[in-house]
């Protein structure tokens, strides 16, 4: 089994575009790793150049402790699951499993036996006869699992696997992708720019925007500190509220101010940005309508838009001195649109970017 | 009233099919008929009704010393399946390399395979014999089928079908698990292209059958020429009876554009 490590990895397109500047990350051995981001920002080549699809324009990539930049796709000992599953469409859905075997010749009887046992896992047992095209979406996407299970890879690679899938059987198929990765025990790299997966699949996430590597982290630490404003307004759903707020020092602490509002935050790293702008991020839940939150200087009244009722919570679009908020509260604490609500901040949980760097400062 | 109209619809619909079919159709009937008819009697004029001599004229075709029928179907279907067979094959071949690999000068190549598409054939036609010659392929049947290797329509194509019809995952996938670039080309491309294989090895089969330039410039030995050839000579054996004999009346001139 093998871990991935790359090395100041550079991709640089034959047009001269370089989507890759300096790529360095190392993904243990038998990590469940996502690769995310929005489109364009490097994820996919970063996976093909795991694959060898995509060829390395400068630095060292390994596999293991072998250096695989200029090793082909088929010494890799990598499988990999495609977008458009990539299924061959003339042959049957054994045969498509068993392709790989068959040019790895290995003996007919063991072809068969693995098939069969990956079918089996993969609920897929009564179409091995059938062609791609008589099978259904999720159907196809479990054969395209099914032909990179029967070669036990060192690396399985999923290429965005569910985004051609309803919202029903994606969810499914989500947890079905994680057990076979605990049954397996195997190294998965996987690329979606969906956020929810993200968060849900992955042992490590990798957050990547222009082909630059924003933070590699568990997603319980992504959510809870993230290093930049970028990373903040990528993770969770809804999305995290940022309001421009501006630093002023209040006795020994220091104050936010927006609005009316004036939030205590009494943090040494805002000392040097006293009478400057910078921006807090607030996630949706960490706005409070219980009573018990409430607290001198994190209070804030604002002005409900819109009011979508969930069940169980409710979700409010509030306008606050001029700018939208998103916010999560109880249902038996919410209200209805047109309304105000007082609602209090959780300043143990909110986040303070630089306006020009959009680092975190502190959080 | 409804169902009137409809009615005279359909009939009227069936009698122009029914005249388009015997369009169609009457010329290979009148070709067969005339096939079982002596020659004094298709001298004398038209008929719709069989003759008798269809044995007699089908011994004379086989056993004219001069005009080897049969060796010249055997030749023609050699030349016309190798020329469907290479033209099909090396044109997917080409197509896919230029389709599915990156280089320097993949336009320059595909701006050239499609120059040599606007070149007539008559054009080439000298240096082609002065290079057959000398490559001592002259009077044999490899310079007709042979050049179908390079055929820009074809490839062309074939080009157009694998960019609506080949997913270039699909060689990726190919190549993961394990497949070499000629066995990707050979066991995934070639049978997704199969129906364009069998359209333009159609198309290539029937040109090359009825193709007679280059036969009648490469072939001189009897027993090596094609079938269009043969029926060249036997056109001119007819145009000849035709000016030479006395019973020059309309129904051998309607027998000599039935049967030539």
């Amino acid at each position: 089994m093998a871990g991935i490590t790359f090395k100041n990895v550079v991709k640089t397109y034959d047009n001269g575009v370089t989507v890759v500047p300096d790529l360095n990350m190392e993904i243990k051995d038998k990590e469940f790793v996502v690769l995310v981001g929005p489109s364009g920002c490097g994820k996919s080549t970063t996976l093909r150049m795991i694959a060898g699809l995509e060829s390395i324009t400068s630095g060292d990539m390994y596999i293991g402790d072998q250096r695989m930049n200029s090793v082909p796709p088929k010494e890799r000992n990598i499988a990999m699951v495609f977008q458009s599953y990539a299924l061959y469409p003339h042959m049957s859905v054994y045969k498509n499993m068993a392709f790989a075997l068959e040019l790895a010749k290995t003996p007919k009887d063991e072809i068969d036996k693995k098939v069969h046992a990956a079918a089996e896992i993969l609920g897929l047992e009564p179409y091995l006869d059938r062609k791609p095209k008589a099978l259904s979406g999720g159907q196809r996407q479990r054969v395209a699992l099914g032909r990179a299970m029967v070669r036990n890879p060192e690396v399985f690679l999923l290429d965005e696997p569910l985004s051609n899938l309803d919202a029903k059987l994606r969810t499914e198929m989500r947890s079905q992708i994680s057990k076979l990765h605990k049954q397996l025990g195997t190294t998965f790299v996987y690329v979606t720019h969906d956020q929810t997966e993200a968060m849900t699949m992955g042992d490590r996430i990798c957050v990547m925007k222009d082909g630059v590597i924003q933070q590699f982290d568990t997603p319980q630490n992504l959510y809870d500190t993230p290093c930049n404003l970028f990373v903040a307004g990528f993770i969770g759903s809804p999305q995290m509220n940022f309001i421009n707020a501006k630093v002023e020092k209040e006795g020994e602490g220091y104050v936010l101010c927006f609005g009316d509002a004036r939030i205590k935050m009494n943090r040494r790293e805002l000392a040097p940005y006293v009478g400057k702008e910078v921006i807090c991020g607030v996630r949706p839940e960490d706005f409070h309508a219980e009573p018990q939150f409430f607290g001198e200087g994190n209070e804030i009244d604002a002005y409900i838009d819109l009011d979508e009722m969930m069940g169980s919570e409710s979700y409010l679009y509030l306008n606050y001195a001029g700018q939208k908020l998103v916010t999560r509260v109880p249902a038996r604490y919410a209200k209805k649109a047109e309304e105000n609500i007082k609602l209090a901040i959780d300043t143990e949980k909110l986040h303070v970017f630089d306006k020009d760097t959009e680092l975190t400062i502190c959080q | 009233m409804d169902k009137k109209t409809s009615h005279a619809r359909t009939i009227v619909a069936y009698i122009v099919l029914i005249f388009l079919t015997f369009l169609c159709l009457f010329f290979f009937y009148i070709l067969i008929v005339n096939a079982t008819r002596s020659h004094p009697e298709i001298q004398k004029g038209f008929s719709m009704i069989p003759g008798h001599s269809f044995m007699k004229n089908l011994k004379s075709v086989l056993n004219d010393a001069n005009i080897p029928v049969l060796s010249g179907i055997k030749n023609s279907l050699i030349v016309s399946s190798l020329s469907a067979l290479l033209a099909t094959y090396f044109s997917a071949l080409t197509a896919y390399g230029l389709y599915a690999y990156n280089f320097k000068l993949k336009k320059p190549a595909f701006i050239f395979i499609m120059l040599i598409l606007v070149m007539p054939t008559q054009v080439s036609a000298m240096g082609f014999i002065n290079l057959i010659t000398k490559m001592g392929m002259i009077n044999t049947l490899y310079p007709l089928f042979l050049p179908s290797i390079a055929a820009p329509a074809v490839f062309y194509f074939m080009y157009s079908y694998m960019q609506s019809s080949l997913p270039l995952e699909l060689v990726e996938a190919a190549r993961i698990d394990g497949c070499g670039e000629f066995k990707t080309f050979n066991r995934i491309v070639i049978p997704i292209m199969k129906p364009a294989l069998a359209v333009q090895a159609i198309f290539a089969f029937v040109q090359s059958w009825n193709n007679y330039f280059i036969p009648a410039l490469v072939i001189s030995d009897n027993s090596k020429k094609t079938l269009p050839i043969h029926r060249t000579t036997v056109k001119r054996r007819c145009l000849y009876l035709l000016q030479h004999s006395e019973a020059r009346t309309s129904s051998s001139s309607t027998w000599a554009r039935c049967t030539c």
